[in-house]
């Protein structure tokens, strides 16, 4: 199969399909809506199902029903439906289940706008929902992109048996690039059997499964979360993912950006390099975990003076940069929050401000 | 050359480039002498609309018809009354850039009295290389859900085959073919085809029996700068 030019949203309601998944719930929002409209008329083509809750507090627990069945399930929505789900996802992680969730976020806080934004990070990465739980989050920066990391999300939730999120933004949701769709991967779940609660005829073993949340003993309590944490920690080692850009240069400036921020990075790259003036990027792909010592190393270039997170929010991302960076650089950020993404020219004005 | 002149509706499934079509197609008339004026009709989607060409559309003398400030973010589709004006008093080339699919489409239903009496031209825009118009059964039930939502005919295709930046010869050429089979299926005639400008100098136009528009991309996201168009 050749190239086809795609929508994100479109996309990646058929790269879902082609990861094996047939079970998808959503209720519309803009910007996102399009992976409903497009599942709409696919899943049916592919003896899939698509079930539009009664809210998107509906859809997080229709998913956790699905999921603790061992059901290869996802959902797409824009930030307030997230918060909705909030509570759902929070549960979800803590039963262990495998869910994958698309957010293509808007400007908030509260309604916000429709326009595309990053200020979900802090939702995305430190919680949303209650308690000590981690989602593994990764954020394209293109349409191809947005494909290969909604067919590693299943795979990937489906081994830590925990959520995972896909953070787009307006953008990627919106806008069309041509695309490429690997062939189909596997259906189901491979390791179901260990804990779903998909009936005690389909299994081998005797011992019934049990998806659940509650832990009233405070023995059972500890030993849950520390099972989760060890989660996140195997998580923080294996699978940290970046793209480093320009960095075997003498850059004077690390820019940390992610998603469609970064594409107009690349491009402030670029142009400042025309200049004769060398800046770098680190683009994590992974938001959690985050790639941690790369930037640290990067900051630690003898030619690099400072380091910017550029984000499309009112500055989230800088302190997970800040952290990374250790002090041994300062750290600025940028960014805006309105919903119009900054040009490369103002991107090169902020950077040389500096100098 | 592009022939196209009057009013002129155009409609498509969402994606298949109706607003890239229509600005170029503006500028390519108003270049040929033309008095062109460009109404924006899209109140379904927020993103990349005909309205974030307005500046350069407006230095070029077209006159861009837009929703009025106030009902920019409304909820509900709201048509100015000067697109019926618009269509009463039409320049020598008026285009009217609806929504994507049917439900962009219906909005013109509410235009039918100041449509009546009236010779409208309504093109539908296709692009194989998108989902749902990939083949000519997807075009043709694309073309009656649109006929039905906004009641009216659809007279004429537009052959828009690309894959944006990636676009190449080949492309063009089988794009081409598609919709001519698409056009001869249908009976309905293939108004022009696109290319992009940079694609222009080694096209061999012998091979197509319609013109070509030559489109100078000006919906781009925000890491990329539209092309600069010439009086």
């Amino acid at each position: 199969m050749g190239k086809i030019l795609m929508k994100g949203n479109e996309a990646i309601g058929e790269a879902a399909i082609r990861a094996g998944c047939l079970n998808y719930f959503a209720y519309p929002i803009t910007p996102q809506s399009e992976v409903a409209e497009y599942l709409s008329r696919r899943m049916p083509e592919v003896g899939g199902v698509f079930l539009q809750g009664e809210s998107e507090i509906a859809v997080g627990n229709m998913l956790f029903g699905a999921a603790g069945c061992g059901a290869r399930v996802f959902t797409t929505s824009s930030s307030p439906g997230i918060s909705l789900m909030s509570e759902a996802i929070s549960y979800i992680s803590s039963a262990q289940c495998p869910v994958v969730f698309v957010n293509i976020v808007r400007g908030g806080p509260g309604l916000g706008g429709i326009l595309p934004s990053q200020a979900d990070y802090f939702q995305a990465t430190k919680g949303g929902g209650h308690g000590d739980y981690r989602l593994l989050v990764m954020a394209p920066a293109s349409v191809q992109e947005a494909v290969e990391m909604v067919m590693t999300a299943f795979p990937l939730a489906e081994k830590y048996r925990n959520p995972v999120m896909i953070l787009g933004d307006g953008l990627i949701g919106q806008m069309m690039e041509p695309v490429e769709f690997p062939e189909h991967l596997r259906t189901e779940p491979s390791n179901k059997d260990d804990w779903a609660t998909n009936g005690m005829d389909t299994r081998k073993s005797n011992k019934p499964n049990l998806v659940k949340s509650l832990f009233l003993s405070a023995e059972l309590l500890e030993e849950h979360n520390v099972i989760l944490k060890a989660k996140y920690d195997r998580m923080k080692q294996e699978e940290v993912r970046y793209e480093p850009y320009n960095i075997d240069t003498d850059y004077q400036a690390l820019i940390v950006s992610f998603g469609t921020m970064s594409r107009v990075c690349r491009t402030v790259i670029d142009d400042l390099k025309a200049e004769g003036f060398e800046t770098a990027m680190i683009r994590p792909q992974t938001l959690f975990p985050f790639p941690e010592e790369p930037i640290k190393q990067a900051a630690l270039k003898e030619s690099c003076k400072i380091v910017l997170s550029i984000e499309l929010n009112m500055g989230q991302m800088v302190e997970d940069v800040e952290r990374s960076v250790q002090g041994t650089r300062p750290v600025h950020w940028y960014g805006k929050a309105g919903g119009d993404v900054p040009t490369p020219e103002e991107v090169i004005d902020v950077i040389k401000s500096f100098f | 050359m592009v022939q196209v002149k009057g009013i002129v509706v155009i409609v498509g499934n969402y994606g298949s480039g109706k607003t890239e079509v229509a600005i170029n197609l503006a500028v390519n008339r108003k270049r040929a002498g033309l008095d062109v004026r460009i109404a924006d009709l899209d109140l379904v989607n927020p993103y990349f609309r005909t309205r974030e060409a307005r500046k350069p559309l407006a230095e070029l003398g077209i006159d861009v018809v837009l929703p009025p400030e106030k009902y920019l973010q409304a909820d509900l589709p709201i048509l100015s009354p000067v697109i019926a004006g618009l269509i009463r008093q039409p320049s020598q080339l008026t285009l009217i850039d609806a929504g994507g699919d049917d439900v962009g489409a219906t909005v013109l239903a509410t235009l039918a009295d100041s449509f009546r009496k009236r010779r409208v031209h309504m093109l539908q825009v296709v692009n194989p290389y998108r989902p749902f118009t990939d083949t000519v059964t997807g075009c043709l039930k694309m073309r009656n859900e649109i006929e039905k939502a906004s009641k009216m005919t659809i007279n004429g295709i537009i052959g828009n085959a690309n894959l944006i930046d990636e676009t190449t010869m080949e492309d063009i050429y089988k794009g081409y073919d598609f919709v001519k089979a698409l056009s001869d299926e249908s009976r309905l005639p293939l108004e022009f085809i696109t290319a992009p400008v940079e694609l222009l100098p080694e096209i061999d136009v012998e091979r197509f029996a319609c013109p070509v528009l030559s489109i100078e991309r000006q919906l781009v996201p925000p890491w990329k700068k539209a092309a600069e168009l010439r009086k």
